[in-house]
């Protein structure tokens, strides 16, 4: 059945874009083509396989790949596919294939780089066009991949720039995540959260910089928190947990002396100033920072105030919690977010812990602050496939960004720049034939 | 001395499925104040992300509660514009298979049981959610107070829709 497109340049306007971005489901195959077929995705964080056979399944578009630590100390990202029949290699989210992967249908041996190492029974293969050196023959390789600081990427394109040219001015977040650790190291612990989402990819990497939406949207858990704050009456410091959910009902204000910053591809991030902190727990990372770079270095470092910033279109770092969220389209109204926590090498356990509760807070399936978010998007979902109008607006502060004319872009803390920005890419690799 | 401890196992059997009934009707009538009530104050409600996770600590939680952000949840449920509650969810829970475990703690009693509970909101398909419970109870009053609640759901490390209310 072959259904016609809408044309991708009437979809995206400057200030508002056509609902079919997010209800139509061809659009949706045509992103896995072009957008998720083409940029660099985040796969997973070397620290996830640390020893040989070790993987970690991920997903590019509609592609399930694994990530494998091979005999060579390095990771491959593979295809989850055997070159025999077809069979999916790897079932377990993640776990240790031993020292080489073994088909489960029959018995093909590959090594951990996904080259073919043996078959039963060879002599049927004698005299056939089957070559256990030809590539065809072993577990594919995705066409590109690469790492930056530990955090793993891969392109399903043979050809387009190199990771850190994609990643541009974002890098920055991926370096500050890391050189918040005192050994400039990170590593995921502690469990990942998958949650879903019934509604499109699109509207969640809007959300993550959407600061008009959390005095709304959170009113419940808000208030929630206020009113045990009132009810424990102590009127002392309010506990983190609390002081995290209340934080979503800050005032316009709060939010609008924020930064938006983006950059070319669709990246982005909401800065904001560095106020020093007076808790223990983040004095103690402090000191722990000091004591490695030196007053100086360690404030030039805890200054880079980064909340949610936007690696478009795979995952979303969060530097001042050491967590990223991946995101991963499943159908054009399903989507599934990862939560991974890091810890900071090198940093007192007591700051490792308090991401731990920052993540239950905010990440969990059972969060108080996520479900009304995730009510939202589905009602954005619904409500977009009625015939109740063909737009949606990104009209805030349209127009206002500055500019530098090398790919980044500011504009105010309430701006709807990032979405913008986020469109912009949209289309260019939408409208790019193959 | 407890009251438990002058009690035949038969009869602290009998008290705590009687216990286990009440506290299931509580959750599935909406009662989250009253069931506020059960615990101690300093106890816990825990639901792990895996089933062997030594702590709640250094790993992450589907649920790990105290009095407090038991209160906070109970709250926001109750809130007028938690959109996520428009409807409202509903469940319905069978508790079964309760078998007294063995208390690491004097005066404690510790049960196991097994639960399947149905989940509806809106028209999305119902969902079921089921796994185990352990409750660790200190006696009170004719009854017993919950010192631990810990549920570990048979799924607890797939990917989940939204957990809101008490499990
Ligand atoms: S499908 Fe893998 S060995 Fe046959
Ligand atoms: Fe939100």
């Amino acid at each position: 059945m072959t259904r016609q497109l809408p044309a991708i340049d009437t979809l995206v306007e400057p200030d508002r874009v056509h609902k079919s971005v997010y209800v139509d489901p061809g659009l949706f195959e045509l992103e896995m083509d072009r957008i998720f077929g083409r940029a660099w995705i985040y796969v997973g964080h070397e620290s996830q396989i640390p020893n040989v056979g070790d993987y970690h399944q991920a997903l590019i578009g509609r592609e399930a790949v694994v990530m494998v630590r091979g005999d060579d100390g390095k990771p491959h990202v593979l295809f989850n596919r055997c070159p025999h029949k077809g069979a999916k290699l790897l079932a377990q989210p993640c776990g240790n294939a031993g020292r080489f992967l073994r088909c489960p249908f029959h018995g093909w041996n590959f090594r951990c780089d996904g080259r073919l190492l043996s078959v039963p029974a060879r002599e049927g293969y004698e005299d056939t066009r089957f070559d256990l050196r030809d590539p065809a023959f072993s577990v594919r390789r995705v066409p590109r991949q690469q790492s930056y600081r530990g955090f793993v990427f891969a392109s399903l394109a043979e050809d387009g720039p190199s990771l850190e040219e994609f990643l541009g001015g974002i890098r920055l977040t991926l370096d500050n995540f890391c050189d918040r650790a005192p050994e400039g190291e990170v590593e995921v612990a502690g469990g990942v959260f998958r949650v879903w989402q019934r509604s499109n990819w699109k509207i969640f990497f809007e959300n993550l910089n959407d600061t008009s939406h959390p005095m709304v949207t959170h009113e419940s858990a808000v208030n929630a928190a206020r009113a045990e704050y009132q009810h424990r009456g102590d009127g002392g410091q309010m506990p983190f947990q609390l002081h995290i959910i209340e934080g979503n009902g800050e005032p316009y204000d709060f939010w609008g002396a924020l930064e938006m910053v983006a950059y070319d591809r669709g990246h982005s991030y909401m800065g904001a100033i560095f106020t020093p902190p007076t808790d223990p727990v983040s004095l103690g990372h402090q000191a722990a920072l000091e004591a490695v770079h030196g007053p100086e270095k360690a404030h030039e470092i805890l200054s880079v105030q980064r909340h949610n910033s936007i690696i478009y279109p795979s995952c979303a770092p969060h530097t001042s919690f050491q967590q990223l969220r991946v995101i991963r389209p499943i159908a054009v109204d399903r989507t599934l977010v990862e939560i991974y926590t890091f810890r900071l090498k090198g940093a007192p356990e007591d700051y490792f812990q308090r991401s731990i509760t920052y993540a239950n807070i905010v990440n969990s399936p059972s969060s108080n602050v996520m479900p009304d978010d995730i009510e939202v998007y589905a009602r954005v979902q619904e409500g977009l496939a009625t015939d109740g109008g063909d737009w949606v607006s990104l009209h805030r502060e349209a127009g206002r960004e500055q500019g530098d004319g090398n790919g980044r872009y500011t504009g105010g803390g309430l701006s709807e720049l990032p979405m913008r920005n986020q469109f912009r890419a949209w289309a260019e690799y939408m409208g790019e034939e193959a | 001395m407890s009251a438990t401890a002058t009690m035949s196992p038969a009869d602290i059997l009998a008290a705590v499925t009687a216990f286990l009934f009440e506290e299931a009707a509580l959750l599935d009538q909406r009662r989250w104040f009253d069931w506020l009530e059960l615990f101690t104050p300093d106890g816990m409600y825990w639901a792990p992300l895996r089933p062997d996770q030594p702590d709640p600590i250094n790993h992450v939680s589907l649920f790990y509660e105290d009095a407090m952000m038991r209160e906070v949840r109970a709250r926001r449920l109750e809130e007028k514009r938690a959109w996520s509650q428009q409807p409202q969810v509903h469940a319905a829970r069978i508790v079964g298979n309760i078998r007294l475990g063995t208390a690491t703690v004097p005066g404690e009693t510790v049960v196991h049981s097994t639960f399947l509970m149905a989940e509806s909101r809106l028209s999305l398909p119902q969902r079921l959610l089921s796994g185990f419970y352990t409750h660790r109870l200190l006696p009170r009053g004719d009854g017993f107070a919950i010192v631990e609640k810990r549920i570990d759901l048979i799924d607890s490390e797939e990917v989940h829709a939204t957990l809101e209310a008490f499990l």
